[in-house]
């Protein structure tokens, strides 16, 4: 009885402590906090502290929080929260260096999956508010994820082939088996076959996570903020976690299926080192591409996608089939 | 044998619903809607008799499913008569037995659902008739062990169908539409009928069993031609490329409890007739260049259908073109010829039947309330019709494969069915089969999306200010769909256990199937592996999101997120009126046809190219036909 | 604690919402000054907002037409309370050389409370920070007054 209890109390910790709740909230935070900070830097700016990201949290939290006449109040109000509580769930299923709280719950592709649902959150919850710049941005973001995915998935088969040989199985699209054969084989990075597909997962992070230059979909500029148009206050903030959770749970997919290796078997030791690691992967991928990059057209992040990122995961994947 | 032995059973499904139709005949002739007391009667008959025929099928899952019994029931006193049958009989295994469940299913649902629906409509008799007549023919098709009864069940469901598709005569199209599935409807059949004349010269049997024990080793050109005529009549039926334009006019025009008939019900007796012929009559698909085309012709109908879809600003149209995008994947899978791959085609053919119903009925919601089904003039219905709105998402979700519904479980199993395969044989198309079934999804996702925003959320134009929820019956005809969405999403083990498995292996029971019926079979039955590699625990994962969702609900409103400004007084106010750039409010929706506009915009030869070919003109999706038919016979003849 | 949190917060994350009511460009442009690398008010946190609905501080410029005023109360009143409305250069204050035309409806202190003026045709950069950053100390007792 005591052990069910414990279990359920270890189970309870997994989802709101580590690797749940606080630790999405306080590293995705500081993660978005030191993408700006680079940003600035390289643009030869102060930029804001660190701590920025947090600031603006909890300032909308004590915002006003407006629900217009044409919104759907309901769609309007939980679309927010469960765009979070999905991503929070997903950043559980990824392993941190061989430690994984849920294991054997979700492969590589249910991930590609339940990646859509914060996404679908955020265009519901921009639908509803009946606002025409969010139905502009949805559209827009809507393409988006149409773009990353393929991509996405090509990245994901190549990886499935390369460790499924390894393993004699064929294919593999489990990542806990996916982070035990880098235990044993080193980094997938380290092949030379995986780099091409590693270069299009950097490329697919800002897409996904609506980062310069691919931000079509939240220009502020042009439409408003596009899905994000008619909200304010305690919804917004959730949302500006959201996205900060998912530039975390984003590179550290990155870092599971790239940069695996031997930890060191102490969780929390594991934990900084995925972080870090997690930092540079932004740094490369997002903070770099965002200083030096302007904010593409729509049409043009579709073509992008779909022919120079694609090429680069297809050649890992037909290098991957072939077994070069 | 006792009358409530089993056995009955098979036939006592299908002729519940012909005896329904008759009594409905004979209550009376024509009449008007203002007559409730006979309409009401009528309305009930069909109810009745889709419930009935539902219960028995449901009691066959314990032996047939459960047991692996095949159940061959001989009608009359004649059976075999010299080595030959002469007799017809019904012959249930798992696979006729699953079929016959999903369509009894959507013919009860569609049955409470068309009470209300149909209720303004006049000759509501000649409406349940035809409903009977349909509902009775497709269980036949699929139940029956005899290839001229199937021919016969062929016709009553077509022509059923062609009448239903035309009920409402005064609604834009649906005598075209209706014309355009009977040219079609009857090429399809009357190549069936060919094809079945073809194998009765040759084999003086007309008997599923008997044929399946005698054709495979001796196929000449004759079966052969036989096989291709077969192959594209149950192809016409099941609405698969190149005949797919005939299935978004059908649905389109016709009444949605209707066209939840056609997509879930009719596209299912082609599959079914598909597969009988491919695997039992055959036995043709140990050979890869089948697998090929059946993949390839799979492939090629998600794609284009997916694409078709995204350029529609119909409804009810739009639905039409996913439905064979979605059967699409489930020829995809089944012609794989791997025990995973046809579990997880039928699975999907199961969860077709379930969300795309359940979208339709959604759809025809929407008609009934606002009488139009145009992507362009609605918008905001979310606020008028709540219950309906979030039927419609579970549908949406459902058939989107958003986790953890159902189309997320069997298009996942899909996915690794292929990849197995590619990987087993190491041929590189069974990868892009994978590949363009995942592109597909999140397609077809984008199509949803914009259905939702341009019918649901968005704005609400005046003149739909007075729309009401829909009545409770047709609420509760969703309802059902979408509880079994969501249940068959949650416990995949479960359902591929006790329908999809049984149905799979029965497919390579081959001769079980032939020696029931009391004829030698030579085909032992292989050893099959249901293994798969991917992992996926919706229950466990749903059960973390609650607690997530909860967790943040509770700091949220602990946080004062509940603390919300909203207009309180009638008057207008500026702060709660929309951000228009600083402009007064005025009806701005950002409709269906102008969203993705990035992706057309790449896109825009290949869409151009597809409307150039899909003329709408009758004579073309003949030709089409014709040329269908005239490939697979050369492609037949030369492989096989 | 943590409503001392959020006040804190507030004072060190304005988003700013800028409403030209027909501005010669000169505020316009200066105002997107002060976030280049010279300047860098990201560092104080100042951030552009593209909707009115996520704004703190509102920026008006201009001298407030006839045609634009509807405009600019309308986009004024979405914007979520606290918020701090801020006139730049001397136009929206005195309308300027524009005042007297029969155009111009200003000043803006006329229809709705303002709470800090920018002085200046066109203010300097270091006036426009320091008028800004007056603007989040305003918005934080505001919000220590919700």
């Amino acid at each position: 009885m005591t052990s069910i209890l414990l279990n359920a109390l270890q189970y309870l910790g997994y989802i709101l402590i580590f690797p749940g709740f606080l630790f999405c909230f306080v590293c995705g935070m500081l993660l978005c906090g030191i993408d700006r900070k680079l940003v600035a830097r390289m643009q030869k700016r102060v930029g804001p502290p660190i701590l920025q990201p947090f600031y603006d949290f909890f300032k909308l939290c004590g915002k006003e929080t407006i629900i217009p006449d044409a919104a759907s109040r309901t769609t309007f109000l939980a679309a927010p929260l469960v765009g979070l509580a999905a991503l929070v769930v997903i950043q559980l299923f990824v392993p941190i260096h061989g430690f994984s709280a849920f294991y054997g719950m979700a492969d590589v592709i249910v991930i590609l999956y339940l990646l859509l649902i914060p996404a679908l959150a955020s265009i519901l919850g921009a639908a509803a508010s009946g606002s025409p710049y969010a139905g502009i941005g949805l559209s827009r973001e809507m393409v988006t994820i149409i773009s990353c995915e393929l991509p996405l998935v090509l990245i994901l088969l190549a990886i499935a082939k390369t460790v499924g040989n390894a393993l004699g199985t064929g294919l593999c699209f489990s990542l806990s088996a996916i982070a035990d054969y880098q235990l044993v084989h080193g980094s997938l990075i380290t092949k030379a076959r995986m780099i091409p597909a590693a270069i299009a997962m950097l490329l697919v992070i800002p897409g996904e996570t609506g980062n310069h230059p691919f931000d079509a979909a939240e220009a502020e500029t042009e439409i408003c903020e596009g899905m994000l148009a008619e909200y304010s206050g305690g919804p917004l903030a959730v949302f500006k976690l959201s996205h900060a959770v998912k530039m975390l749970t984003l590179t550290s997919l990155f870092v599971a299926l790239f940069l695996g290796g031997v930890g060191t078997g102490i969780t929390a030791v594991d934990g900084v080192v995925v972080f870090i690691l997690c930092v540079i992967v932004t740094a490369v991928s997002i903070s770099f591409v965002h200083a030096v990059t302007a904010r593409l057209k729509i049409e043009q992040i579709f073509k992008y996608y779909w022919t120079v990122v694609s090429g680069l995961a297809l050649v890992s994947l037909v290098l991957a089939w072939y077994g070069l | 044998m006792s009358m409530l032995n089993y056995h009955h059973f098979p036939i006592y499904s299908i002729m519940v619903l012909f005896f329904g139709a008759f009594l409905i005949a004979a209550i009376g002739g024509r009449d008007i809607a203002k007559n409730r007391k006979t309409t009401g009667v009528r309305a009930f008959i069909p109810l009745l008799a889709t419930a009935a025929s539902l219960a028995f099928l449901i009691a066959l899952i314990k032996p047939v499913m459960l047991g692996g019994e095949v159940i061959a029931y001989w009608m009359g006193s004649r059976g075999i008569s010299n080595g030959y049958a002469i007799g017809i009989a019904l012959e249930v295994d798992a696979l006729s037995l699953f079929f016959a469940l999903l369509i009894a299913t959507a013919l009860f649902v569609s049955a409470v659902y068309s009470i209300k629906y149909m209720e303004h409509d006049d000759n509501i008799g000649q409406y349940y008739i035809l409903y009977c007549m349909l509902g009775g023919g497709v269980l036949g098709l699929v139940l029956s062990g005899d290839i001229f009864n199937m021919f016969i069940m062929v016709e009553i469901l077509t022509f059923a169908a062609v009448a239903l598709t035309a009920f409402r005569t005064k609604v834009y199209g649906a005598l075209e539409a209706a014309f355009k599935y009977l040219v079609v409807g009857c090429m399809g059949s009357t190549l069936i009928l060919t094809g079945v004349i073809m194998l009765y010269a040759q084999y003086h049997t007309l008997n599923l069993a008997q044929l399946a024990a005698l054709i495979p080793g001796t196929m000449n050109n004759a079966t052969k031609l036989a096989f291709a005529l077969l192959y594209i009549g149950f192809s016409t039926k099941a609405f698969i490329v190149p005949f797919h334009p005939l299935a978004a006019d059908a649905h389109g025009a016709a009444p949605a409890s209707i066209s939840v008939l056609i997509s879930g019900v009719l596209t299912k007796s082609g599959i079914y007739g598909i597969i009988r012929l491919t695997y039992f009559l055959f036995q043709t698909m140990e050979l890869g260049a089948m697998q090929f085309m059946l993949v390839f012709v799979g492939s090629v109908s998600m794609f284009v259908c997916v694409t078709m879809a995204l350029a529609q600003h119909d409804f009810k149209r739009l639905l039409a073109f996913h439905s064979i995008s979605q059967i699409g994947y489930v020829l995809a899978a089944v012609g794989l010829s791997t025990a995973l791959g046809i579990s997880a085609g039928l699975y999907h053919a199961m969860n077709h039947t379930l969300f795309k119903g359940l979208l339709f009925l959604a759809a025809g919601a929407v008609l009934h309330e606002t009488g139009t089904t145009d992507l362009g003039k609605l918008g905001g219905l979310s606020k008028k019709m709540p219950h309906t709105t979030v039927l419609f998402l579970i549908g949406a979700f459902s058939i989107s494969g958003v986790p953890p519904f159902n189309g997320f479980a069997s298009k996942w199993m899909i996915y690794q069915a292929t990849y197995q395969k590619a990987v087993e044989t190491g041929n590189i198309g069974f990868l892009l089969v994978t590949i363009i079934a995942l592109i597909t999804s999140v397609l077809t996702l984008a199509s949803f999306v914009k259905v939702s925003q341009s019918v649901f959320f968005g704005q609400l134009p005046a003149e739909y200010e007075n729309v009401k929820e829909v009545p409770f019956g047709m609420r509760l005809a969703m309802g059902i769909l979408a509880v079994l969405c969501v249940i068959t999403g949650l416990v995949p083990q479960l359902v591929t256990r006790y329908l999809t498995e049984p149905a799979a292996r029965a497919v390579f029971r081959v001769g079980d199937y032939i020696s029931s019926m009391g004829f030698a079979s030579q085909t032992p039955a292989p050893a099959v592996s249901f293994a798969q590699v991917g992992v996926w625990e919706p229950i466990s994962w749903l059960l973390i999101l609650c607690i997530a969702l909860l967790a943040v609900t509770i700091v949220a409103v602990a946080g004062k997120y509940d603390r919300v400004s909203v207009r309180s007084s009638e008057t207008v106010d500026t702060k709660y009126q929309l951000f228009y750039g600083g402009e007064d409010n005025f009806h701005s929706q950002v409709g269906g046809g102008d969203l993705f506009w990035g992706f057309k915009h790449n896109w825009r030869h290949y869409f151009s190219f597809m409307h150039d070919l899909h003329s709408g003109i009758v004579n073309d999706y003949a030709l089409w036909a014709v040329v269908a038919l005239a490939l697979s016979i050369v492609f037949v003849m030369i492989v096989l | 604690m943590f409503k001392k949190l959020i006040e804190e917060s507030t004072a060190k994350s304005p988003w700013l919402f800028h409403i030209n009511s027909g501005s010669c460009n000169g505020c316009d442009i200066e105002l997107v000054a002060i976030l280049t690398p010279r300047y860098d008010v990201e560092r104080l946190g100042f951030k552009l907002a593209g909707s009115p609905r996520q704004a703190d501080i509102v920026v008006v410029t201009g001298p407030i037409t006839k045609q634009s005023l509807p405009r600019v109360l309308r986009s004024i009143s979405q914007v979520p309370e606290p918020r701090c409305i801020v006139t730049m250069g001397s136009c929206p204050q005195s309308g300027n050389v524009f005042k007297g035309s029969y155009s111009v409806a200003g000043p803006l202190s006329k229809y709705v409370h303002v709470d800090v003026d920018i002085a200046g045709c066109a203010p300097k950069p270091e006036a426009i920070i320091d008028g800004l950053a007056l603007a989040t100390q305003i918005l934080k007792e505001k919000r220590g007054q919700m």
